[in-house]
């Protein structure tokens, strides 16, 4: 292990390698810190750029925008309380009050120290869960990896919260729809191109991605009416920030909630689909609980434990979602599914190998985590003052340089006008699709795991003679699947529990 | 059967998955294979199956009766901003890099409301050349920059 982060540490410290985790994190937080605009977004803009690098210079970058768009996504949240993503969302229920009382400096500060920590604890965690994971997965076969695709499409559905489910197991299948477009990767049969020569190789995974996120983000920006007074307060926000002191109380305070919070965070980060989002409220909501009756309710007031721990927990589950992707080949949120069509894009194939094949990339991944929560910490901070007058810059004059870097993006890899045609189609789509309230994440991770999916199953029906046994032969699979089942009815089940008993035990449930 | 957001979407994705599903059967397959556990029809009629089934069960049972609110939306913009992203992409090769997104920028920011000609020009122009610059000298990605008339022989 010594030695990979030996590998790590001189990859990721190359001159040009550092330059590119500063880059990396500044416009990172530069892209998350516009409204509406997510980590998501911010990764899929460097696409085009990181194609053009070695692979682990390329991932270094993308690893540093990514955390970059977190923070950015915090500051917005703090400044104008305009989280850009949901895993934000409950940093914004004592930041922005905090900034409110003028102390957005402290917040600010705050939420960089919080994530700063959890990045580097979840950082600690993932290099020992990692390779120890890669070993054991080494084991696997085609009809388990089959199995773990179906339970990570399941996972992602069944955490989409309540009455989200159907609608997020949809985009998943038409996720993986799409997959099908192109030639049949082993009969060679054309498959949905409605015979165009365009649609031969199938949609590019670049394409889809911008199309239904940055494009369709900044579509809906233009859609929504611009609130004068929210321009103004804007303005404010990102002109007077106050003093960024964190007191020593302050930080006796944080402390138990940045070690509870970073587990936290890292756990429900390894889970497929769970993500930074239900890591963020469910520590928010422990610390509430945890803090008593009498600092409990200052939470949603300005709390500095309120803004420690989503804070914390989010940066940590962003890293253990990496978990999966390196040691399984299976992203486990939407942000790691484009980490993943990036690699693929490299000839990489994440999985249990490339911690054997690959060890400069898989090390210096984990090494380039550390680096960017430090860049963000001794780089961001002091810089967010100025970083932060993005705000104030016109929404007319933003948002047409997003289109064209979205646009620009794509048509730079494949020089084909085609696509851009085709992005339009699919930013109308997704647009609707939005505005209707369906999620875009799942179809992303369908659309990335669709052929990987076939292609094992494919695999598994051949050396089983064409006996579908496999599914309940091995043990293995079998557990796996039961999972994704459990997963995939647990919800229903425990809605129709509560159901019942409402039934038996009205008063009890209403409270009467 | 009021209609509520979700419904709407699902009928859209209902209408979408059955297109799927026929598109589907037209999919070739050799004599041979037509008797094999796996083809390249298998998976694509297992997923329609899938996605019809998940359509009707999002009509029948919503999540949510959000009603669909399209008034206070500008709607228009955005339909512009579409015409204006499919028109660059027919003219980025004939008008080449620097004209084509010039003029998708200052196009761009006069439709969200910016009216100062220097501005439109200050805004657009210098970054263009500039990004062009970066791509072509930084990372070695060459596009052309002028129109096809502009462009000289040989």
């Amino acid at each position: 292990m010594l030695e990979g982060i030996l590998t790590g540490v001189t990859t990721a410290m190359t001159p040009i390698n550092l330059l590119f985790v500063v880059t990396g994190c500044l416009v990172g937080t530069f892209i998350g810190m516009l409204p509406g605009l997510g980590p998501m977004s911010a990764i899929a803009l460097m696409i085009p750029i990181a194609a053009s690098l070695e692979p682990a210079a390329g991932i270094i970058l993308m690893a540093a925008v990514y955390y970059g768009a977190i923070f950015g996504g915090s500051t917005s949240s703090i400044l104008i309380n305009a989280p850009g993503v949901a895993s934000t969302v409950a940093t914004s229920f004592d930041g922005y009050p905090m900034a409110k009382q003028g102390m957005a400096g402290k917040a600010l500060a705050i939420a960089a120290y919080s994530s700063f920590s959890g990045g580097v604890i979840a950082a600690l965690f993932l290099l020992i869960a990692a390779p120890f994971l890669a070993s054991v997965s080494l084991a696997f076969q085609s009809t388990d990896y089959f199995a773990l695709m179906v339970l990570g499409l399941v996972a992602v559905a069944a955490f989409a919260g309540k009455g989200d489910m159907l609608k997020a197991l949809l985009m998943t299948v038409v996720g993986l729809m799409l997959s099908t477009v192109g030639t049949d990767q082993t009969q060679g049969v054309p498959r949905f191109t409605l015979g165009m020569i365009d649609l031969i190789d199938g949609i590019s995974f670049l394409l889809l991605v911008m199309a239904t996120f940055a494009l369709s983000e900044a579509l809906s920006a233009i859609i929504k009416p611009v609130n004068e007074a929210d321009r103004q307060k804007e303005k404010e926000a990102s002109q007077n920030l106050g003093s960024m002191a964190v007191s020593k109380s302050e930080v006796k305070e944080m402390a138990p909630v940045i070690g509870r919070s970073s587990v936290l965070g890292f756990l429900i980060g390894v889970l497929p689909g769970a993500g930074a989002t239900i890591a963020s409220f469910l520590a928010y909501g422990t610390e509430q609980r945890l803090a008593g009756p009498e600092k409990g309710k200052e939470f949603g007031k300005g709390s500095v434990r309120g803004l420690s721990a989503p804070e914390t927990a989010n940066n940590a589950a962003a890293t253990g979602s990496f978990v999966p992707l390196l040691t399984l080949g299976i992203p486990g949120s939407g942000t790691t599914a484009i980490m993943l069509g990036a690699l693929i894009g490299y000839g990489i194939q994440p999985g249990p190998r490339l911690y054997l094949d690959q060890p400069a990339v898989f090390w210096s991944v984990i090494v380039s985590m550390w680096l960017g929560n430090i860049i963000l910490l001794i780089l961001n901070l002091p810089l967010i003052p100025y970083i932060a007058r993005v705000l104030a810059i016109p929404a007319r004059f933003l948002l047409p340089f997003i289109l064209f870097f979205s646009l620009i993006g794509v048509y730079f890899v494949s020089f084909n006008t085609f696509d851009i045609q085709l992005m339009v189609i699919f930013a109308i789509a997704a647009v609707t699709l939005r505005f209707l309230d369906f999620p875009m994440a799942p179809m992303i991770l369908g659309f990335i795991l669709g052929g990987m999916m076939e292609e094992n199953l494919r695999r598994a029906l051949l050396i089983n003679n064409d006996s579908w046994s496999f599914l309940w032969e091995r043990p293995l699979t079998l557990g796996i699947l039961a999972l994704a089942a459990i997963c995939l009815f647990l919800p229903f089940l425990t809605g129709m529990y509560r159901q019942m008993r409402e039934k038996i035990h009205p008063k009890a449930t209403t409270g009467e | 059967m009021s209609m509520s957001k979700d419904r709407i979407g699902g009928v859209l994705l209902l209408v979408f998955c059955l297109t799927y599903g026929l598109l589907s059967q037209q999919i070739t397959l050799l004599p041979f294979q037509e008797n094999v556990a796996f083809h390249a029809r298998t998976m694509p009629e297992v997923l329609s199956v899938l996605g019809i089934g998940l359509a009707v069960l999002i009509i029948v049972f919503p999540g949510s009766d959000k009603k669909l609110e399209l008034a206070g939306y500008n709607w228009i913009s955005c339909a512009l901003f579409l015409g204006l992203m499919s028109l660059y992409g027919l003219t980025i090769r004939p008008l080449g890099f620097i004209l084509s997104t010039s003029l998708f920028l200052m196009i761009g920011f006069w439709l969200l409301g910016e009216r100062k000609p220097l501005l439109l020009i200050l805004a657009s122009v210098p970054l263009v050349v500039l990004f062009w610059v970066l791509m072509t000298q930084g990372l070695d990605v060459f596009i052309e920059p002028l129109p096809a008339f502009m462009k000289s022989e040989g």
